[in-house]
C-alpha cells in the first residue's frame, strides 16, 4: 500500500463521508427517538391497516424490542441503502474516474505497480466505508442508552451489524470490481449502481410476500437477514460468510483484472 | 536504452502501429515524429507498459516495458500528450504530492524546476492554463532525475521563450548521458535535440536517420518581398528555382545560396520568410531524392 496515495484520497473524500455520515446520523437518532413500546403498538396497527407498504420497506414486523425496532426501521432500508450509494460513489472515483480523467496516468508512471495502486485504493474505499460503518454504530449506541437507558442489548446490536458489515463488504468488492473493469465513468456508473439498485428493488418485492416472496432467491440482499441474525440463527452467519467470500471474489478478479488489461491513458 | 522490436498493435480499419523496430541510445535524443494520429502516443503508451503489444515487444534498459513497468518507471520521466491533472489540488500540491508519491527527497530539484520555467504553482490546477499544466507536466517528468526521458509532444501549450528553456533542459540531460525519447508533429521542434529521427506515418515506420541527413534534404524556401510588383516580375526572370509569384511577393527555393543573394542584392526588398515546411513535405521530398 501506498501511504501517500491512501492520504491524498482520504482527503480528496472526506467531505463526501462527513455528508454521509451526517445524513445517517440524522436518521439514526430520528428513528431511535420514534421509539417507544406503546408507539410499536399503533405502528403495529399500520401494518396491520396496510401491511404491503410497510413490508414493502422491510418494516414487517415492529417487534417490541429497541433491537428488534432497530433491526426493522433502521437496517431494512437507511443503514444499507446510504451505505451503499456511499460505496457506488467512492469505488467509481477510486478507480475508473481516475482512468477516464487520464489523472491515472501519474499513478502508473511511477514505481508503483498497478497492484499496488489497485491496493491502495481498496484499502481507502474499506476503511472508509467501515470507519463510516463504526461511526454510526457508536452514534446509535450513544443515543439508544442516552434516551432509553439499558433499552439496548449491545451484544446483539454489534452482531447485527457485523452482519450488516459482510454486506457491505460484498456491495464494495462489486463496486470496485466494475470500477477496475471500466474505461468510462458513466458506464461504471450504471453498471455499479444500476446492478445494486436492482437487487435493493427485487428485495423490495420479494418482502411483500406470498408469491414475490420467492424473488429473495434472486438477490443478494437476502444474504444478509437481521431477524436471522438477532435470533441467533447459525445459516444468517453462513449467508454472511457467503458476502464475505463474494466481496473477496470480487476484489481479486477486478485487482487481477486492472493489473492486466489495456489501459486508455 | 530504449529498444523497440517489431511492436505491433492493430485496432483494426488500418489504425494502431505495425512492425516498428527502432532503438534509443543512452546519451541520445530520438525525435519521433509523425504527423496526428500516426501511431506516435500509441508507441509510448507501451514503453509505459499503458497498453500491451499484440505481437514484438519494448523494453527499457533490459526490463521488458509491459511485465516490469514499476520497475522501469524508478528511473523513467514521462510528459504525457494529454496533461490530466486532478481538479481538487493546488499546483503545489500536486508537486508535493507525486514528490512523496514517487519517494523524491530531493526538493531542492524540484524548486530548480519551477524557477528555470517560471512556474508559479500556487494556483488551483483548475485554473491553470493549458501552458501552466505543461510546466508542472515537465517538472513531474525531471524532478526525480531520472536516466530516460520519454516526451510526448512536451513543448505543446509553452511559448517560444518557455520551449527554448525546455530545449536548454534536453540538451543538459542528453549531455549527462540520460536516454532521451520525443515525439512531435514539426520538425522544428526536434532538430535542435535529437540526434537521429523516426518518421511514423499511417502507424508504419518510413524512416530513421540522421537529423543531419534530414536537414540536408530539406528543401529551402523562401518568400521574398519587393517594393513593386514590376520588381517582382523581373525577380522570377532571373535564373533561380521560382515556385510562385504572386503580386510583390515571389517565393524561391534555394539549393545554392550564392546566386540567390547576388539576384537579390539587385532589388528592393522589404521582407524575406522562410517557409515553414511540413513533416510530409520533408518526408517526400526526402524520399523523391
Amino acid at each position: 500500500m501506498n501511504t501517500t496515495l491512501f492520504m491524498r484520497e482520504v482527503r480528496s473524500s472526506y467531505k463526501l463521508w462527513l455528508i454521509f455520515i451526517a445524513i445517517l446520523a440524522m436518521y439514526i437518532s430520528v428513528i431511535i427517538s420514534m421509539f417507544d413500546p406503546k408507539l410499536g403498538e399503533t405502528l403495529d396497527l399500520f401494518a396491520k391497516a396496510m401491511p404491503e407498504m410497510m413490508s414493502l420497506f422491510g418494516m414487517g414486523e415492529t417487534g417490541a424490542t429497541l433491537i428488534e425496532f432497530l433491526s426493522n426501521y433502521l437496517y431494512g432500508m437507511l443503514m444499507i441503502v446510504f451505505p451503499m450509494v456511499f460505496i457506488i460513489m467512492l469505488a467509481n472515483r477510486l478507480v475508473v474516474a481516475h482512468v477516464d480523467s487520464g489523472s491515472m496516468t501519474y499513478l502508473l508512471a511511477s514505481p508503483n505497480t498497478r497492484r499496488k495502486v489497485a491496493f491502495t485504493q481498496m484499502f481507502v474505499l474499506l476503511s472508509m466505508t467501515f470507519v463510516l460503518l463504526v461511526i454510526c454504530v457508536g452514534i446509535a449506541i450513544g443515543v439508544s442508552q442516552a434516551m432509553f437507558p439499558g433499552a439496548l442489548i449491545i451484544g446483539d446490536f454489534l452482531l447485527l451489524n457485523l452482519g450488516l458489515a459482510c454486506l457491505l463488504f460484498a456491495l464494495c468488492g462489486y463496486c470496485f470490481f466494475i470500477s477496475c473493469i471500466s474505461n468510462e465513468t458513466g458506464r461504471a456508473v450504471m453498471f455499479g449502481a444500476g446492478i445494486p439498485t436492482f437487487f435493493y428493488l427485487v428485495q423490495m418485492l420479494a418482502n411483500m410476500g406470498g408469491k414475490l416472496a420467492d424473488l429473495k432467491y434472486a438477490t443478494i440482499f437476502t444474504l444478509f437477514n437481521p431477524k436471522a441474525i438477532i435470533a441467533g440463527d447459525t445459516s444468517a452467519w453462513w449467508m454472511c460468510g457467503a458476502l464475505v467470500v463474494i466481496g473477496a471474489i470480487f476484489f481479486v478478479v477486478g485487482i487481477a483484472r486492472f493489473e492486466k488489461r489495456d489501459l486508455p491513458l | 536504452m530504449i529498444k523497440i522490436n517489431h511492436l505491433t498493435k492493430d485496432y483494426g480499419q488500418q489504425r494502431g502501429i505495425f512492425d516498428l523496430t527502432f532503438d534509443v541510445q543512452r546519451g541520445e535524443v530520438f525525435g519521433f515524429l509523425g504527423p496526428n494520429g500516426a501511431g506516435k502516443t500509441t508507441t509510448i503508451r507501451h514503453l509505459m507498459g499503458f497498453i500491451h503489444p499484440n505481437a514484438g515487444n519494448c523494453s527499457i534498459n533490459g526490463l521488458d516495458c509491459g511485465t516490469h513497468s514499476a520497475e522501469i518507471q524508478r528511473n523513467l520521466g514521462y510528459v504525457p500528450g494529454e496533461i490530466a491533472l486532478p481538479d481538487d489540488m493546488t499546483g503545489l500540491e500536486f508537486l508535493h504530492f507525486v514528490a512523496d508519491y514517487r519517494g523524491v527527497t530531493d526538493w531542492a530539484r524540484v524548486e530548480q524546476l519551477m524557477a528555470r520555467f517560471e512556474l508559479d504553482a500556487r494556483g488551483n490546477l483548475k485554473r491553470m492554463s493549458k501552458g501552466m499544466k505543461q510546466k508542472i507536466g515537465i517538472v513531474c517528468a525531471f524532478m526525480h532525475n531520472p536516466q530516460v526521458l520519454i516526451l510526448d509532444e512536451p513543448t505543446s501549450g509553452l511559448d517560444p521563450l518557455m520551449q527554448n528553456h525546455f530545449i536548454d533542459l534536453v540538451l543538459e540531460e542528453k549531455a549527462k548521458g540520460k536516454t532521451i525519447l520525443m515525439s512531435s508533429h514539426i520538425f522544428e521542434e526536434v532538430e535542435r535535440t535529437a540526434d537521429r529521427v523516426g518518421i511514423i506515418r499511417d502507424g508504419h515506420l518510413v524512416t530513421v536517420d540522421s537529423v543531419t541527413a534530414l536537414k540536408a534534404a530539406q528543401r529551402k524556401r523562401y518568400t521574398v518581398s519587393f517594393a513593386s510588383e514590376k520588381e517582382a516580375q523581373s525577380f522570377s526572370q532571373e535564373s533561380l528555382t521560382i515556385d510562385l509569384l504572386k503580386g510583390k511577393e515571389v517565393t524561391v527555393t534555394v539549393n545554392n545560396f550564392q546566386p540567390f543573394v547576388e539576384a537579390m542584392s539587385r532589388y528592393t526588398i522589404t521582407n524575406i520568410v522562410a517557409v515553414e515546411q511540413s513533416l510530409e513535405e520533408i518526408f517526400m521530398h526526402y524520399y523523391g531524392k
